[in-house]
């Protein structure tokens, strides 16, 4: 039996790596539990009215004032560690999502539309976006953070503008290349509108190695978010992500109180490598280089 | 009855795969004598390039020869471990590919490429190895060979390319070359130099020769005894005067007839077996008066076209310092006009590099001309101003490689409906019925509207081209090499699809190839192309009985000819 729609035959090539199904298993179970965040923990770490501070850093196991069992421990303001790293996992999702959705948004436009159009747009965007590639992501999104302030919507722009080159490189590189096969010129001798040939056509065919690119930078976004929160200029205290949460727990580790900070980290190391694998295989699958 | 060179008994080579296994090679047994020249002709899928790749043991992984055996001068190959075949390949049995671009290497020059293919199996020295690779090369007739062994691939031409493939598959004094589809990728009249060199060669070297290749003249030309190949078998084999003149299989005989260089012209084709024929397409309701048969209608006005790339200014000013080589200028068509009467048929004919294909795609739109223009029923198709667009939908295409000119993201309902919906011919509702009635009309089931068109053959896709085509409801429709891509019972169907739509819709016909069996059976009138030029145009008799220009007569000398049974 042949598989009928491309969907289909990618899930069957996919479920052939038990690897990459293990990851995205991974992936799906933290997103779920992500979701569903006040539903699957004890505790909600925001409401400062919940937190005793007689339970501050215990140690897994305990069993603190609310009569609960504090399964991976509390952190130094008694906050239970497994409700504080599904509730960060949550945050940290969402910034990935959210600004690696946008940059592929905007990625997506400006790349196809610098491939479609050509000419002196072209050169102006791809040698702005040829720049920018240049600095590491993290100094731009450093500097842009440390230059708007703490908060969700600054942290969200920051990330955005440290990632949406690479969306609109890949964009452009795989639009032009779209562009010059026969199913483009047959489009445009209908004649249909350019428009309808770069929505329907184009677009649709320059995808694979965008979503390439998308899996691995949601995850890049979240370590760099991370990575940003830790160094204290991401997102403010009240909401503390991963990134916070570990360089919380960082001045305990070596006084034996390891799990405020190893915890966290196990978590965001365990998404973020799921993630990548799910990429690897897709990006194994949709490379036409490796395709039988 | 000399002792075969090789000899080759009840060979089978499978692929496993997750599909299933594919009996590539289904027990074939030949043999061949030293100097001869085999013949192995089939179409895609036939399992001939396997069977030459077996021999020598580059099968592709899976790959794996699972019975039979292979006997070289009395050795037995199969099982033979990799150290060993190395040995033999290049040497005892060498192989010319199809692609001279692909076997080369763009980074060594020719002679560091053929001081290699020697160091492989002889210890040379560098001068006796220019030495010798010179003289290789002026066997395959390079002039000036001194010279060009120090060129890199890129500096020669598709056919010259070939002859140093060549070139170094006799280094060796091979006992045994293996060419699949050697001249395949070239234009008809270096595919003939090539034919008649190589035929010289193996004379004159004593070499045995396989040829393998989909087109039964060029193996004619060549070998002396001729196999034809079908799923993994050999259905017939016997020399090759009897089996193209008295073939004894259904299948030779179905190959043959459905040549169209074997029919009269105009006349429907054999089809291969188990082919439908297609309903007739529906009628278009014409709300505009058009000109009636016969009188012209689509003119292309002194249209040209060049190519070049555009220099930024930093450029420009190292062309002026002579830093830097000035861009190059392509002029694809140079000032070409032509009428087309309605209802008409014209073959634009010509090499590859000649502009046949620029100027059809300027006459379907697809190119804006640098310069001329391109009117039908006195309106020009394309809009004045920057960005000039096309305006008309009377005009449709049909693409050379169905692979490639059809969205693999879209339904073929979606590909079919996409422009009649743009462009309010049909409204939402009545997609499915408009879809499945073109479907029909080109020979297809109904039902493979919500396919993919990866699940389809390209003789299918093909057709689902010529529906997309047809459903813009054209009076003009421009072929660019609508067959060439395509096995011989399938290029049949395929013309004979577009003989009778043709008639039944009055539908007025550009039709670009390179293949004069082909234009001759389709066009009314003939147009010859070379440098950008139309260089002769006549009707297709005249043209084919009586060519007046050189060109033209070079050309129609270079196809081969298939062997005609006396009646």
């Amino acid at each position: 039996m042949r598989h009928d729609s491309p969907v289909a035959r990618f899930w069957a090539d996919f479920s052939r790596s038990p690897v990459a199904v293990l990851a995205a298993i991974v992936v799906l179970v933290i997103i779920l539990l992500a979701l569903c965040a006040p539903l699957v923990t004890p505790q909600d770490p925001y409401d400062l009215a919940n937190l005793v501070l007689r339970d501050a850093r215990r140690a897994p196991g305990y069993v603190g004032t609310g009569g609960y069992s504090h399964w991976l421990g509390t952190d130094s303001q008694g906050r239970d560690l497994y409700s504080a790293i599904v509730y960060g996992l949550r945050i940290s999702l969402q910034m990935g999502v959210i600004a690696s959705g946008s940059a592929f948004a905007i990625g997506a436009v400006v790349g196809c539309a610098a491939a479609y159009i050509g000419g002196r747009f072209e050169a102006i965007v791809m040698r702005i976006v040829d720049l920018q590639l240049s600095f590491p992501a993290i100094l731009l999104a450093f500097v842009i953070a440390a230059v708007l302030g703490q908060g969700k919507y600054q942290l969200i722009l920051a990330l955005v503008f440290a990632q949406y080159a690479y969306f609109v490189r890949t964009a452009h590189g795989a639009a032009a290349a779209e562009r010059q096969k026969d199913y483009v010129e047959a489009a445009l001798s209908i004649p249909l509108s350019s428009w309808h040939v770069v929505t329907r056509h184009i677009l649709p065919n320059a995808m694979p190695p965008l979503i390439v690119v998308a899996t691995v930078q949601v995850a890049s976004a979240i370590a760099l978010e991370a990575t940003l929160s830790f160094l204290g200029v991401g997102l403010p205290p009240t909401e503390p992500s991963l990134g916070m949460l570990i360089a919380n727990g960082f001045q305990y580790l070596l006084s034996g109180r390891y799990w405020i900070s190893i915890y966290p980290g196990v978590a965001l190391i365990l998404f973020i490598v799921s993630l990548n694998l799910v990429g690897d295989q897709i990006r194994d699958q949709l490379n036409p280089r490796l395709q039988r | 009855m000399t002792v075969p060179l090789l000899e080759i008994t009840n060979l089978k080579t499978q692929f496993p795969t997750s599909r299933g296994l594919v009996k590539a090679v289904d027990g074939v047994s030949f043999s061949v004598a030293p100097g001869e020249v085999l013949g192995l002709v089939g179409e895609s899928g036939s399992g001939k390039s396997i069977t030459g790749f077996s021999v020598i043991g580059l099968l592709d992984e899976p790959g794996r020869i699972v019975e039979g055996s292979i006997k070289l001068e009395g050795r037995e190959l199969v099982g033979l471990p990799s150290h060993e075949l190395r040995k033999i390949r290049g040497k005892t049995v060498s192989m010319v590919f199809q692609d001279p671009m692909m076997t080369l290497n763009p980074v060594l020059s020719i002679g560091t490429q053929i001081r290699l293919a020697l160091e492989a199996h002889e210890k040379v020295s560098a001068s006796e190895a220019r030495k010798r690779a010179i003289a290789a090369l002026t066997q395959v007739r390079i002039s000036d060979a001194e010279h060009k062994v120090d060129f890199f691939p890129h500096q020669f031409s598709g056919g010259m390319r070939q002859r140093v493939a060549i070139a170094i598959a006799i280094l060796h004094g091979p006992k045994l070359i293996i060419a699949d589809e050697p001249t395949t990728a070239l234009d008809v009249s270096i595919q003939a130099e090539i034919l008649v060199e190589m035929k010289e060669l193996v004379a004159k070297l004593g070499t045995a020769l396989i040829w393998i290749s989909h087109d039964l003249a060029t193996v004619s030309s060549i070998a002396q005894r001729v196999a034809v190949m079908q799923r993994g078998k050999i259905v017939e084999i016997g020399s090759t005067l009897d089996v193209l003149t008295r073939p004894q299989h259904g299948y030779t005989r179905g190959l043959l007839e459905s040549l169209p260089s074997r029919a009269e012209p105009g006349q429907l084709l054999a089809r291969g077996a188990g082919v439908v024929d297609a309903t007739p397409p529906p009628r278009i309701v014409r709300t505009e008066k058009l000109p009636a048969l016969g009188s012209p209608y689509l003119v292309i006005d002194a249209v040209s076209k060049r190519f070049e790339k555009k220099s930024g200014w930093l450029r420009a000013l190292a062309v002026k310092a002579k830093l830097a080589e000035p861009v190059m200028v392509v002029q694809a068509v140079d000032a070409v006009s032509m009428t087309l009467k309605r209802g008409e048929v014209v073959g634009l004919v010509g090499e590859s590099g000649s502009g046949k294909s620029t100027l059809g795609r300027m006459a379907a739109g697809i190119y804006v001309p640098t310069s001329g223009s391109v009117l039908l029923n006195g309106q020009a198709i394309m809009s004045q101003g920057k960005h000039p667009r096309k305006l008309t939908t009377r005009i449709q295409t049909i693409f050379q490689d169905p692979f490639s000119s059809l969205n693999g993201r879209m339904r073929i309902g979606d590909i079919i409906a996409e422009g009649p919906l743009a462009h309010n011919l049909i409204q939402k509702a009545e997609k499915d019925d408009y879809v499945k009635k073109w479907l029909s009309a080109v020979g297809l089931d109904p039902d493979f509207a919500g396919r993919y068109p990866h699940q389809f053959s390209g003789g299918q896709r093909q057709r689902v081209a010529i529906a997309r085509a047809l459903a813009m409801q054209p009076d003009v429709i421009v072929c660019d090499e609508p067959v060439a891509s395509l096995d011989v019972s399938i290029q049949a169907q395929i013309i004979n699809l577009l003989i009778r739509l043709r008639a039944e819709l009055d539908l007025t016909l550009i039709f670009i190839s390179h293949d004069l069996s082909v234009v001759r059976h389709l066009c009314d009138r003939v147009a010859i192309m070379y440098r950008g030029q139309i260089v002769e145009e006549g009707t297709a008799a005249e043209i084919y009985d009586n060519p007046r220009h050189d060109y033209t007569r070079r050309l129609l000398a270079a196809v081969p000819v298939l062997p005609v049974a006396a009646e």
